[in-house]
């Protein structure tokens, strides 16, 4: 540790702003110099800046071992609150300017309505410098790490998916629209890392509608009808959502007095018995459900599947939704026992259920993925509701995990799309004949949501333990877990449904920024369950214990992870791979023979084949379909009651806050 | 006969499969499944699979139409298996010998283990039968005999 | 006793009973349907004949899928007598049931495909059960390991009767017995082509035989844990449930999987849920 205790004397109000505003410079660069090798080395070099930012961040924590608040690097002359305010109303005179371009007036109505909340905050109180605006503690550099590296992986990736995109799409490299799309991923990750950084909640204002412009932007990118049309209904739901942040910044500020996260958090005795006050966090809450896509605002992240994949990935795995949950957990030690937040928790509960029975019932696979992203985040935010050590420890591990396997499973369906152009699970019939490397990091990705000896799955294990003492929670979590195995067994059945005639498929070439992403992200997948024990002890625990000590003391004690410290996963690990490993190679060569399918003796000849004749001597192939189960999981057959109970567990949330314990 | 050859031998999975008879024969190899036969008792189990199954029931007379079937489910049979030809279509094509579309009995499409003869033999018939095919099934996974695979194949195609 | 002897006497043991077990099944239902039935060894042979065929597959997946559906039911059955994470232990066997599942999808063929397909829906209609039953057990000991059950001094029947039925259909539903039977059935003379196992043979279905004995006696198990203060009532319980299921499966016919899925989800998981209630409100859980 000695000769790393530099990292320890980092400036970090420096880093903070490296991470934050290095992406935005970058893109800039892209944006204005246009030329393929440029750009393809400033995005590649912005990744690993932020990569190398997030590991200096995360070395200045594990030196410090502390939390930290700071300010952002003294300028003479400037005061960042004042920038951070400029800015916010530049971008809602940009947001009131894109409702009248787009003769959309409701969103510039949600302008006007957060610029009035956010300027009687402003004005109305001067809480502001009393705290610093900046604060690191673990979660925060979980966040970090999880925005930077994955991100920039995905904006890599972007690099060829976007150069084939447009070629197939048939648009010139002169009239190309990538520039801009490299200047907008980039900004958006300089955004989330600036929300996940900010204590002072007016700041992560400012960024939480930086992310909902820029996913704006990147979601009309194509500038269809359709992904004119999605793109609206993300902006304006987004925005509603902000102007319930806006509005329960209003209520908080005049309830408690303070705009610092960590104000709040620590004044909770107050808080808890304030019902202003938890009506405030409560449209926080509500404002971060409709930004992690929970229902009933769920709508918006269906219609970005529209956008090129890149974004998708982006918006599911690594940013934008996971800002909806982050602020979520890091607001739930504020109101820590109370009816609001269990009210939470069979909220989120509700949404994990409740999207997974949706999932079951969809052919596109870009859908079925936000379904379960949808499904996972209402998980993390249960958890966040059960609001216990255990249960947080557990969100925490499902923003690590399902990032990584999200990302993973996005990528994946992105090569697969420009493999086959399709995005219909049932186009991928038969893909490991087609494309066996990206279906096996695909089945990696989807094995990996759910089944032991994954970490998703481990944080299930958590979850449930945590939800025991709430049972509609637990109910609603047993439910969607097995909802959850039913769609991805489902899924990953098309893919494997391997094409008899070929013995050994040629694995199909890739290009090289396809591959190495998908390649570090299936090893961070693998890895990572791997060493889940530690991740457990020495980074999640420590992270729960950090922002929830004003709540709970010693929480490490509380964290008994028994079903998860108690299995030898190393050995699970290895029995499981030994499994794997010695039938590949014993039934295989000379040994075993290679035979058709059963087709009752009918089939046109011996050798491997699906074609058989029928009672008229004509040869038919066999047809396999997959079983969507329309009628009954259908999403217009549970459109409206789902949206019943989803609003109503909000409402009744809210009026939780009035509820004392 | 080490334990594999036992449990072979008390184990022999059936594919029944109906070429072009009369149903008689086939009704007979249904009675083997009956309380009062009860082909269970000797571990035999009536499989509609090839691929589980070691010996293969053949009743009626092969035709051009399901020639071709019986080859495929018996090729589809995985090593060691025993063919059991029952009652006289099986054996020569049994009265429908002369039809324009007949080829006659089994034997010159698949090679026969096992003849049981009648029109319909008795039930008793096709169980002795069939215990014979085990034996001759054992012999050969044991190398006393050589798989009769190649000589008589085609012969009326 | 030292938990290196007793996993290997585990692994010695289960399949020897499973195997007796499923060969009682054999003859009871032989008997039922006044046959003489085949031996008790019957399950035996069977597995052995099939260990000795030619090896033939469709694709290299298939081999993969009854490996790992065999390891996950020894795995299971392991972790269950070491007394481990009950919760772990329903996950390691859902992962051996998928990889079940994903080796019928793995090959083209109309027969494994549907039974797959079927597959999928029973698995919907247990693992909920299963779930709930081991989060009853969490309610009285604040524990999921195995070890805290039976570090309880009075029998979980007590609070969980209800959970007597449903593990019972339950064990009816894994073993494909009917009316549960959709995805393929226990015993051939119920259906020819056998659904999901359609294009298993030779050593991969004799693996997933294998893996069905020891499945029978963890599945048991579960049911054993209802008595656990005295074996003899517990094992007494096993065999109750377990003869209830080949009862069922003689005096019923397969049902559809609308059926099967609607049954489990409204009276399996409502009973199931109503005696959890009544743990919650007998016991005052602490929030």
């Amino acid at each position: 540790m000695g000769e790393l205790a530099w990292l320890g004397r980092l400036n970090v109000g420096g880093l903070a702003g490296v991470l934050i505003l290095a992406p935005v410079l970058t893109g800039l660069v892209v944006f204005l110099v246009r030329t393929k090798w440029s750009r393809k080395g400033i995005v590649t070099g912005t990744g690993w800046i932020l990569s190398l930012g997030a590991l200096a961040l995360f070395g200045f924590g594990a030196v410090r071992r502390d939390t930290v608040s700071f300010m952002p690097p003294q300028i003479p002359g400037i005061s960042w609150d004042a920038v951070v305010t400029g800015l916010d109303l530049l971008l809602i005179v940009g947001f009131v300017a894109i409702g009248f371009l787009l003769r959309r007036p409701i969103v510039a109505a949600l302008a006007v309505l957060q610029a009035g909340l956010v300027l009687w905050v402003e004005l109305s109180h001067s809480v502001r410098l009393e705290h610093p605006p900046l604060y690191v503690d673990w979660l925060a550099i979980i966040m970090v790490m999880i925005v930077s590296v994955i991100g920039s992986i995905v904006a890599v990736y972007g690099l060829p998916y976007m150069k084939e995109h447009e070629k197939h799409l048939g648009i010139p490299d002169t009239a190309s629209k990538r520039p801009r799309f490299f200047l907008t991923i980039l900004i958006f990750l300089g955004a989330m890392n600036g929300l996940v950084l900010s204590d002072n909640l007016l700041w992560l204002f400012f960024f939480w509608e930086v992310t909902t412009l820029c996913s704006f932007l990147l979601i009309r990118h194509d500038e269809t009808a359709d992904a004119e049309a999605n793109a609206f209904r993300a902006l304006w739901i987004n925005m509603a959502g902000g102007v319930l942040f806006a509005g329960g910044l209003v209520v908080l500020s005049h309830a408690v007095g303070a705009v610092s996260i960590q104000r709040i958090v620590e004044s909770r005795a107050s808080v808890v018995t304030n019902p202003i006050a938890l009506v405030g966090l409560g449209l926080l809450c509500v404002a971060g459900f409709t930004k992690a896509a929970q229902m009933p605002f769920h709508s918006w992240l269906l219609g970005a599947m529209v956008a090129p994949t890149p974004v998708s990935a982006l918006l599911h795995s690594s940013t934008m939704v996971k800002a909806g949950v982050y602020l979520i957990a890091r607001l739930a030690p504020a109101f820590h026992d109370t009816a609001m937040s269990d009210m939470i928790a069979v909220a989120g509960g509700f949404t994990f259920a409740a999207a997974a029975l949706l999932a079951i019932g969809q052919t596109n696979a870009k859908k079925v993925l936000a379904y379960s992203t949808i499904s996972n985040l209402g998980l993390i935010i249960a958890c966040a509701g059960l609001n216990s050590p255990l249960s947080m420890a557990a969100a925490v591990m499902l923003i690590i995990f399902h990032a990584i396997s999200k990302a993973l499973l996005f990528m994946a369906a992105g090569v697969v799309e420009h493999g086959i152009w399709s995005r219909d699970i049932e186009d991928m019939q038969g893909l490991v004949s087609r494309m066996p490397l990206t279906t096996l990091t695909m089945v990696i990705g989807i094995l990996s949501m759910l089944l032991p000896p994954f970490g998703v799955l481990i944080a299930k294990l958590a979850a449930i333990e945590a939800s025991v003492r709430m049972p509609a929670a637990l109910l609603l979590l047993v439910v969607g877990s097995t909802l959850t195995v039913m769609f991805w067994t489902k899924w990953t059945g098309r893919l494997l449904t391997a094409d008899p005639s070929v013995v050994f498929p040629r694995i199909e070439h890739l290009h090289s920024m396809y591959f190495v992403p998908l390649l570090m992200l299936t090893i961070g997948a693998l890895g990572f369950s791997l060493m889940v024990v530690p991740l457990l002890t020495q980074l999640i625990v420590p992270a729960v214990a950090q922002y929830y000590r004003s709540v709970q003391s010693d929480v490490t004690t509380l964290v008994q992870f028994d079903n998860v410290l108690g299995v030898p996963w190393a050995l699970v690990f290895g029995v499981l791979a030994l499994a794997v490993l010695w039938p590949l190679l014993y039934f295989r060569g000379p040994r075993t023979q290679r035979t058709g399918v059963y087709l009752c003796g009918e089939q046109v000849e011996t050798a491997a084949t699906t074609t058989f004749r029928t009672a008229a001597e004509t040869a038919v192939p066999v047809t396999i379909r997959g079983h969507y189960f329309e009628r009954a999981v259908g999403e217009t057959v549970h459109a409206r009651w789902m949206m019943t109970v989803s609003i109503a567990a909000l409402v009744l949330m809210l009026g939780a806050a009035f509820l004392q314990r | 006969m080490g334990i594999l050859g036992k449990a072979r031998a008390k184990s022999p999975w059936i594919l029944h499969f109906d070429a072009g008879a009369c149903n008689g024969c086939d009704i007979e190899v249904i009675a083997c499944l009956t309380p009062v036969y009860d082909v269970e008792r000797f571990g035999m189990m009536n499989i509609g699979n090839p691929k589980h199954a070691d010996i293969l029931l053949v009743t009626g007379t092969c035709n051009l139409r399901n020639a071709r079937v019986l080859k495929n489910l018996y090729a589809q049979m995985p090593e060691p298996k025993a063919v059991v030809a029952i009652g006289a279509c099986a054996l020569s094509g049994g009265v429908f010998h002369e039809c324009y579309n007949v080829l006659g009995g089994v034997e010159g499409i698949i090679p026969v283990d096992v003849w049981v003869p009648g029109c319909a033999p008795k039930p008793e018939a096709i169980i002795e039968g069939a215990v014979m095919a085990v034996q001759r099934m054992q012999e050969r996974a044991s190398g006393k005999v050589q798989p009769s695979e190649d000589e008589s194949e085609d012969e009326h195609a | 006793m030292n938990p290196i002897a007793l996993g290997a006497l585990t692994l010695v043991i289960a399949p020897i009973l499973g195997g007796l077990l499923m060969g009682l099944d054999r003859r009871i239902t032989a008997r039922l349907q006044n046959r003489l039935g085949p031996p008790i060894l019957q399950p035996f042979y069977d597995v052995g004949k099939l260990m000795g065929k030619q090896p033939v597959a469709c694709n290299s997946f298939q081999g993969v899928a009854a490996s790992l559906y065999l390891m996950t039911s020894v795995l299971a059955l392991l972790m269950f007598v070491l007394g481990q994470d009950l919760l772990v232990l329903l996950f390691v066997l859902a992962l051996g049931a998928v990889m079940l599942i994903l080796g019928g999808f793995s090959v083209k063929s109309p027969y494994s495909q549907l039974g797959s397909q079927r597959e999928v829906l029973q698995m919907l209609a247990y693992e909920p059960l299963l779930v709930l039953m081991v989060v009853g057990v969490y309610l009285q000991t604040g524990s999921f390991s195995a070890n805290s059950v039976l570090a309880l001094d009075r029998p979980l029947l007590l609070t969980m009767p209800i959970f007597l039925v449903t593990q019972t259909l339950v064990i009816g539903i894994k073993l494909h017995k009917s009316p549960f039977d959709v995805s393929a059935s226990h015993h051939a003379h119920q259906e020819l082509v056998r659904g999901i196992y359609t294009e298993f043979s030779g050593l991969q279905l004799a693996l997933i035989e294998l893996a069905h004995f020891y499945e029978l006696v963890l599945l048991l198990g579960f049911v054993w844990f209802l008595w656990h203060t005295n074996w003899l009532v517990g094992a007494a319980l096993a065999l109750a449930a377990y003869f209830s299921t080949i009862l069922m499966d003689n005096v019923t016919a397969r049902m559809t999987w609308r059926w099967l899925v609607s049954f489990m989800w409204t009276w399996g998981i409502g009973l199931a849920v109503a005696n959890l209630a009544a743990i919650y409100f007998m016991l005052r859980v602490p929030r």
